[in-house]
């Protein structure tokens, strides 16, 4: 028999008592639930996330996330974008120093291939275009229509990769692909589907593995070698026949690919953008090599290189030159006197050379001419000055006093030295324009000589030797005086000429002598009748600048026209002394 | 860009070719070229704002010589289950190929298309026929090759499901 079953207590209807025992035998059996269900509920009513939990799960959720599809990566981009940005513009530097170890290898490994294919290029084209075989292959682009590069490329290459594809393995779809210079792709997403389906179907045919897989393909010229990867499949297309070196190449491409995109390559749902980076090892890949590389640089080159030297040579011997000459110019117009530079301007045609130039100085001219240079070439701007080197005095007293050929001209500083004969008059005329000339102060005269004082000296000499003899006790002349007279009086002409010349004026004392013999007062009379006479038979000519003093010599007289080293002569006859008057003479002596 | 891998399954002249053709080129040509292995073409496309390159897979036609190789169909993405409505054996075919296809390439979106719309009056099957291919296709469609009725939307359908996946 079943006992009844007692009702559910109520805690509602419990007495006080009966309540109080009821909490305590709760408390009594479920005291440890009740404080973790209280500890529970205080940690969700005040929940806090902390870093740390956040931390742990974080990546592995974005992780988890990215999987699942990409709308995560989506929402990162902007974000990431922002923040690159950012940093670039706050520390350029950081961002620098982290891709310049990928982009600098990256970008010498590109120079590098482009130099290389520029001079190999170059040196082909120059050997090929100037000899035989490059005139019959000239020959042959022009008969069969191809351009001549394109025929030098297929008798001299050896190889050369002129695409590489990178093409997924279990899609067969295109991931990137990269052409040689000058070859265009197309339609390069169907060729990479062709052959993976070739793969596909020879490996089935034959009963392969899916690892195994085509190796390469010979169209023609064209050679096709594939390298299977796990994930992808690298193809590239060959012209020539390639060394069995290039399979490495492609396998470390292809391999470094894999270490690169393993998982892009494993996920890989179509989105071909993400292997854009994979670009730089296809790019190793497009080798090429051409015959006779070993040869060397090409005889043309060498003979343009040497072309190109000897021009360089002459050119700069020519500039040598020409800037030697151009020194030699300056130098000979700094040398020449009455020729100043103040400046010159050597850039552009002509140059220009800025100076000074004395009018006396040589004409410029002369000097481009002298050194073959035109005046299209050189022009000179030269104001005039005057030079007041003793030199160009010198010259200037020449061309202002204009001496004659006996005058030599010398002196220092600002002294004129004239020296040897010359006319009286020019004297006079230098005396006054000579203290005028530019750089002259003084004239030194003391070794120039008056040729006209020098002529009157001579004849006033003369005249003075001259004696009239006269017979005894005799006032007339005698007969064979006659033509000593005549002498006499020719010799008083030329005096009286020299006398004009030299503006001066003389008296001619005639002095009469008698002999001891008689009384003094015949002999005086006698000497004024014998020196009276003579003095009628000289004036019959006329006379400009001297006068006739007839006197009979006596003690009076003496001492005015003889000096003490001519003693009075004694006997029966005439003598002449010559007397300038002072006040002329020594009036145009001043 | 994205690219996308779609083979184009069915028996033989059931206007797999013809299909591309007129999708890729605009083009129809009455002159019938049997498809030695698989031809491959080409078609971008925009879908939803999304660059795509649908990478076509014309497989040749199956019949009792030749037989489609599976390898063929690994990594497409999705494919165009082509019925010619004219030849109802053409169905047998198209179940084989469709096992083969889910075998190959797991539970990818396919478009199951009847072609040759423009002999209707000569056709053979009735919707009943295929109702086993259709219930798990994306789209079905009666086309024709001929006048190009629903070629556009059928690949422009069934490449907007591969972007969903």
């Amino acid at each position: 028999m079943a006992s009844p079953s007692r009702p559910p207590l109520d805690p509602a209807r419990l007495s006080v008592k009966e309540a109080k025992g009821f909490s305590h035998l709760r408390q009594l059996l479920l005291a440890p639930e009740q404080t973790e269900l209280e500890r529970l509920k205080n940690r969700l009513d005040h929940y806090i996330l902390e870093p740390s939990d956040v931390g742990r799960v974080l990546p592995d959720a974005i992780r988890l996330r990215a999987q699942q599809d990409s709308r995560l990566l989506s929402s990162m981009i902007p974000i990431t974008q922002e923040a690159l940005s950012l940093s670039i513009k706050q520390s350029p530097q950081l961002i620098s120093d982290s891709i310049a170890p990928i982009l600098g290898p990256a970008i010498r490994k590109a120079i590098t291939r482009a130099m290389r294919g520029m001079v190999q290029s170059l040196n082909q084209t120059l050997e090929y275009s100037m000899s035989w075989k490059g005139l019959q292959w000239r020959w042959e682009a022009f008969r069969t229509g191809k351009s001549f590069a394109e025929v030098l490329l297929l008798h001299t290459l050896r190889f050369r990769v002129e695409q590489v594809f990178l093409i997924h393995k279990k899609t067969g779809i295109l991931l990137n692909h990269v052409v040689a210079d000058g070859i265009s792709g197309q339609g390069e997403e169907v060729i990479s589907g062709m052959l993976t389906a070739i793969q596909d179907f020879v490996r089935d045919s034959f009963g392969q593995k899916q690892e195994d897989g085509l190796e390469s393909l010979r169209i023609g010229d064209l050679t096709v070698w594939i390298d299977q990867g796990s994930g992808a499949i690298l193809a590239g297309v060959i012209r020539g026949d390639p060394p069995m070196e290039l399979r490495d190449v492609f396998q470390e491409a292809l391999e470094t690919i894999h270490a690169q995109f393993s998982e892009l390559l494993q996920s890989f749902h179509g989105d071909t953008t993400v292997f854009q980076e994979a670009r730089l090892p296809l790019e190793d890949c497009l080798q090429a090599q051409f015959e006779k590389k070993s040869k060397g640089i090409s005889w043309v080159v060498w003979v343009l290189l040497g072309a190109l030297i000897v021009g360089i040579g002459l050119w700069a011997y020519q500039a040598y030159s020409e800037q030697q000459r151009w020194r030699q110019l300056l130098e000979r117009v700094e040398q020449e006197p009455g020729l100043v530079i103040t400046g010159v301007q050597e850039e552009g045609v002509p140059a220009i050379v800025n100076g000074l130039r004395d009018p006396l100085a040589i004409n410029p001219e002369q000097i481009l001419s002298d050194l073959d240079y035109s005046s299209q070439q050189v022009v000179f701007r030269l104001k005039p000055f005057m030079d007041l080197t003793p030199e160009f005095v010198r010259a200037r007293a020449m061309i202002q006093l204009r001496p004659p050929s006996t005058v030599v001209l010398g002196g220092e500083g600002r002294t004129l030295t004239l020296s040897g004969e010359a006319s009286h008059a020019w004297i006079e005329q230098t005396r006054l324009l000579g203290p005028i000339i530019p750089g002259v102060s003084h004239i030194e005269m003391k070794q120039l000589v008056d040729t006209d004082v020098k002529q009157f000296e001579t004849v006033k000499a003369s005249l003075e030797r001259k004696i009239l003899a006269f017979g005894v006790g005799e006032s007339d002349l005698r007969e064979d005086q006659e033509s000593v007279l005549m002498d006499i009086a020719r010799t008083i002409q030329a005096l009286d000429h020299s006398a004009w010349t030299l503006h001066m004026t003389a008296r001619i004392h005639i002095l009469g002598f008698s002999s001891p013999d008689g009384t003094n007062e015949v002999n005086a009379n006698l000497r004024g009748r014998r020196a009276q006479t003579v003095q009628r038979e000289l004036e019959t000519g006329p006379l400009q600048a001297v006068s006739l003093m007839a006197e009979g010599s006596s003690p009076e007289v003496s001492p005015a026209v003889f000096s003490q080293d001519s003693p009075v002569p004694q006997g029966r006859h005439v003598v002449f002394r010559v007397v300038e008057t002072p006040s002329r003479l020594s009036q145009n002596r001043q | 860009m994205i690219q996308k891998k779609v083979c184009m399954l069915g028996g033989f002249s059931v206007g797999k070719t013809s299909l591309v053709k007129r999708f890729v080129t605009g083009q129809f040509s009455d002159k019938y070229h049997t498809t030695i292995g698989v031809k491959i073409d080409q078609k971008s496309m925009c879908v939803n704002d999304t660059e795509l390159l649908l990478v076509l897979w014309d497989v040749y036609g199956e019949d009792d010589f030749q037989k489609v190789r599976a390898s063929y169909l690994q990594g497409s993405a999705g494919y165009l289950l082509v019925i010619d409505g004219t030849r109802k054996e053409t169905l047998e075919v198209a179940r084989q190929l469709h096992a083969m296809a889910m075998q190959s390439m797991g539970p990818v979106p396919y478009a199951l298309v009847i072609n040759k719309h423009d002999l209707r009056e000569s056709w053979q099957v009735d919707p009943e026929m295929y109702e086993d291919l259709a219930s798990n296709a994306c789209l079905v469609l009666q086309s024709s090759a001929k006048t190009g009725e629903c070629v556009e939307l059928a690949f422009a359908e069934l490449a907007k499901q591969l972007l969903k996946v």
